[in-house]
């Protein structure tokens, strides 16, 4: 289908004067506290390396399209440390701060919807999203919730440990079970590694939930 | 005539020659005196608790009744009246102990009289004194909704004395308040009078009416869409062209009034220029020496208090920048201290962006500095400000971040050695429900996410009696925030639902009472999910909370769990089918059991009527537990 290019090239932040109530659901599982834990791996003709991945929800702001958390590697291969901690911040897909497109961190259009389509949830979406980046899609019911999040520090090693952080996540949340399926995207490192994260329980056998508010 | 000698300068000396016969000698005295006070506080304050200003108002009052005797020398009462007018209007400028005094002594009348006065200076006079206690909030009402006042309004208004139709505007800046007289004020053509005034009058007279327009407009939309209706922009065009005056005082009041208009009626003044205009003349005014520098940043503040889309304006054109570099330039006058930290912590309420250049610049640290200046205004006004900074979600998480990483000495750890558990603890059993809630809202904060360590030291320092008392406290804003922390106690570690076992299970117990009497959604959301996380421990812990939920068996009181699934808050509904979803986990070899006690209860079918609930949220929770609800083989 032929596009605009004056469209295609939308920045991802969109000024949300309009108040619609078209921003995917509020989804207890993406709250401040909630843990995931899996495994982020790299495909190569080579080898496949998998290391273990352990995100927690450290803040959240919807009505921004805000989050940021943690996300703990394990037993990175090449790293020099067992244990990498770094610092992340998310932007929500929610058409009303930020949109389908990046506009940034090296990531074009055509980028993002390469890895967008990677994600089975994504594909009804896709014809909206050509047109006008999705701007005008009501997420509202949408059982998924889309967000980029990019890594902003190391919090217990140097920048010299021997992994790089310039890239970032394009992720897929799912509201019903809490799983979050991700690719990072970085022009300099290897293409598609995958994140797979379902929700912990930390050695319970249900969910559990905790408050934290700002007054 | 003897010369003067140092001697007779003495305040007493001054007052017994006040009391003279001989004109001229009054005349002397009333100049010293004047000359002696003008602009000196301690003089104006020693003058005063020797009687001066009944003194002055009686040589006043006597020389009013003199302009009436035709004998007298015209000229010699005409000086006595301006020389002691002007006394009064000294004692009265600036000094709110002077205004009493002058109230008090019963010059006012006699000073309203003088505007009547056939000599130009004795009405000058008058005028000038009059308009110094009206800058005061001491000054008597003027009620507007009398005819009488309001001609005599009108005719101050007209005059060609500028300080005779200042006087006028001073009196409505200073009394107008209510919607009625302002309502008055426009139905006797006053705008269209002080408009005039901002075209054709002089610097003061302008001044004036910028103050009294704004004071006319502030919180009455109906009187704005009035005056500016049918030639929307025209009436406001004189205010919008001395924004950009040359006078500093006459933009900041300019700006001023523009601000009371946007925020009374925003859909005025939306175009982006005039925001900008706004932004950009206010933060130059803060350099600006003096009062205005000092009043700049509160009329700032005005302008960007709760407007996300001018903080972000202000944000782009170096507002933070701007403002650090007063604070930089130091030590400041402590209104011009006050006003920076407020309209810094006005940029920073709402804006993460804000709030990052804040911390990128490291104003951080002279707003600290600020916390212990000698002026409690600007103490308090540091508080304010980093209450606003430190809402920043990202700190926050950074701060919690910086707990689970760091082993030794956190932050945290910090706080407990210095005793803030206790002295928090304490607080929650203040006479003040709102320091009990705030108290125990700190308390859930800090025991989020915290290792099992500290949250036995808050508990063991609390007690499960107390935690239990206050959950079932008077007041529901206490009730929510115990419930909240006990909810934060029981998450993590599943050891730490131990917690509302202690005692016998006393909190445990409170939280069922309180979900059983409780009207308050808040209240049900934050008990629920207590419960829910309680209940996703072990078997023990599932039935004891399914014995909370359903304490009698046989009991035909429908169980509030019902009552919570219809209920309109969805965050409720949610809690509720989450704890349903915990206490059906099929991992759980008694959950089958619980199933069919909730399916007795006609929880079963109640969710399968929210299968669309309007919440998605609720929605895929009440599809989960049907889901696990199949497994068990029926339906």
């Amino acid at each position: 289908m032929p596009v605009r290019v004056a469209e295609i090239s939308a920045p991802s932040q969109v000024s949300g004067t309009i108040s619609r109530h078209t921003s995917p659901p509020a989804c207890t599982l993406l709250s401040v506290g909630q843990a995931f834990s899996g495994t982020q791996n790299v495909s190569s003709i080579q080898k496949e390396e998998a290391w273990r991945v352990n995100v927690r929800i450290q803040g959240c702001d919807l009505e921004h399209g805000y989050l940021c958390g943690t996300m703990e590697a394990l037993n990175v291969p090449m790293a020099d440390t067992p244990i990498v901690v770094t610092f992340w911040e998310g932007e929500i897909v929610d058409t009303k701060n930020y949109t389908f497109f990046t506009g940034k961190w090296d990531a074009s259009p055509e980028d993002d919807k390469r890895h967008w389509t990677k994600f089975p949830s994504f594909l009804p979406l896709l014809s909206q999203v050509e047109i006008d980046g999705g701007k005008s899609l009501d997420l509202s019911n949408c059982p998924y919730i889309f967000m980029r999040w990019k890594e902003q520090y190391f919090v217990n090693v140097g920048t010299d440990c021997g992994l790089t952080i310039a890239g970032f996540y394009y992720v897929c949340f799912s509201c019903s079970d809490g799983s979050i399926n991700g690719f990072y995207y970085d022009p300099n490192s290897s293409p598609f590694q995958k994140l797979e994260l379902k929700s912990t329980n930390e050695g319970r056998s249900g969910f559990s939930f905790s408050s934290y508010e700002l007054q | 005539m003897p010369s003067a000698t140092v001697n007779s300068r003495r305040p007493i000396e001054l007052l017994s020659r006040l009391a003279s016969d001989e004109p001229e000698v009054k005349v002397r005295a009333l100049r010293e005196v004047k000359n002696q006070i003008i602009g000196n506080r301690t003089k104006k304050l020693s003058f005063l608790k020797l009687g001066a200003v009944p003194a002055v108002a009686g040589i006043l009052a006597d020389s009013a009744d003199d302009v009436m005797d035709s004998n007298c020398d015209n000229n010699n009462v005409n000086n006595i009246l301006v020389q002691s007018a002007t006394v009064l209007g000294s004692f009265a400028c600036g000094f709110d102990a002077g205004v009493q005094a002058v109230l008090d002594a019963g010059a006012f009348l006699n000073l309203l009289r003088l505007l009547s006065n056939s000599n130009e200076k004795v009405v000058d006079a008058g005028a000038r004194a009059l308009r110094m206690i009206y800058q005061s909030k001491l000054a008597p009402k003027y009620d507007f909704l009398q005819r009488k006042n309001m001609e005599f309004l009108i005719s101050l208004l007209n005059s060609e004395n500028e300080n005779v139709s200042g006087l006028g505007a001073s009196i409505i800046t200073h009394s107008c308040k209510t919607s009625l007289e302002q309502k008055a004020l426009f139905d006797a053509g006053i705008l269209r009078k002080l408009d005039s005034l901002l075209e054709g009058g002089s610097l003061s007279q302008r001044d004036a009416s910028l103050e009294s327009i704004a004071a006319i407009f502030k919180n009455n939309p109906e009187v704005i869409s009035k005056f500016a209706g049918p030639e929307i922009g025209r009436p406001l065009s004189s205010v919008i062209d001395l924004v950009k005056d040359r006078y500093p005082r006459t933009r900041l009041l300019a700006c001023m009034c523009l601000i009371v208009i946007r925020n009374t009626s925003p859909h005025f003044l939306q175009d982006l220029g005039i925001k900008t205009t706004l932004i950009h003349i206010l933060l130059e005014l803060l350099d600006d020496p003096g009062q205005v520098g000092y009043e700049a940043p509160f009329a700032f503040s005005s302008l960007i208090a709760q407007r996300e889309d001018i903080q972000k304006l202000a944000l782009e054109a170096n507002a933070i920048d701007k403002l650090h570099h007063h604070l930089q330039k130091g030590p400041l006058h402590p209104r011009h201290y006050e006003g920076i930290l407020l309209a810094l912590a006005d940029m920073c309420s709402k804006l993460e962006s804000c709030r990052s250049k804040f911390l990128s610049l490291q104003v951080l640290n002279l707003v600290t500095d600020a916390l212990t200046d000698n002026s409690a205004d600007v103490r308090t006004a540091a508080c304010i400000c980093l209450k606003s900074v430190t809402r920043s979600i990202k700190v926050a998480a950074l701060g919690a971040i910086c707990n689970v990483v760091v082993d030794f000495t956190t932050r945290k750890s910090i706080f407990i050695q210095c005793g803030g558990i206790k002295q928090l603890v304490e607080l929650a059993k203040s006479m003040e429900s709102a320091v009990r809630s705030n108290a125990l809202w700190a308390l859930k904060n800090f025991v989020f996410l915290a290792d099992n360590r500290l949250k036995e030291d808050v508990f063991s320092e609390l007690t499960a009696s107390m935690l239990s008392s206050l959950i079932c406290d008077p007041e529901p804003c206490v009730q929510e925030q115990a419930l909240a922390l006990v909810r934060n106690l029981v998450d993590g570690y599943i050891n730490s639902i131990e917690f509302v076992f202690a005692e016998d299970g006393l909190i445990l117990g409170a939280i069922g009472r309180q979900l059983q009497s409780s009207s308050k959604a808040e209240i049900g959301i934050q008990g629920m999910y207590a419960l829910c996380n309680v209940a996703s421990g072990n078997e023990f812990h599932k039935e004891a909370v399914m014995h909370q939920l359903f304490p009698q068996t046989g009991d035909k009181n429908q169980s509030y769990m019902i009552k919570f699934l219809l209920s309109n808050d969805s965050q409720l509904r949610t809690a509720t089918v989450w704890t349903i979803v915990n206490l059906t986990c099929p991992s759980s070899p008694g959950a089958s059991g619980r199933l069919e006690k909730l399916r007795n209860a006609g929880i079963v079918s109640q969710l399968k009527n929210m299968v669309n609930d309007s919440c998605v949220d609720v929605k895929l929770r009440v599809r989960t537990v049907l889901g696990q609800s199949m497994g068990f083989g029926d339906n």
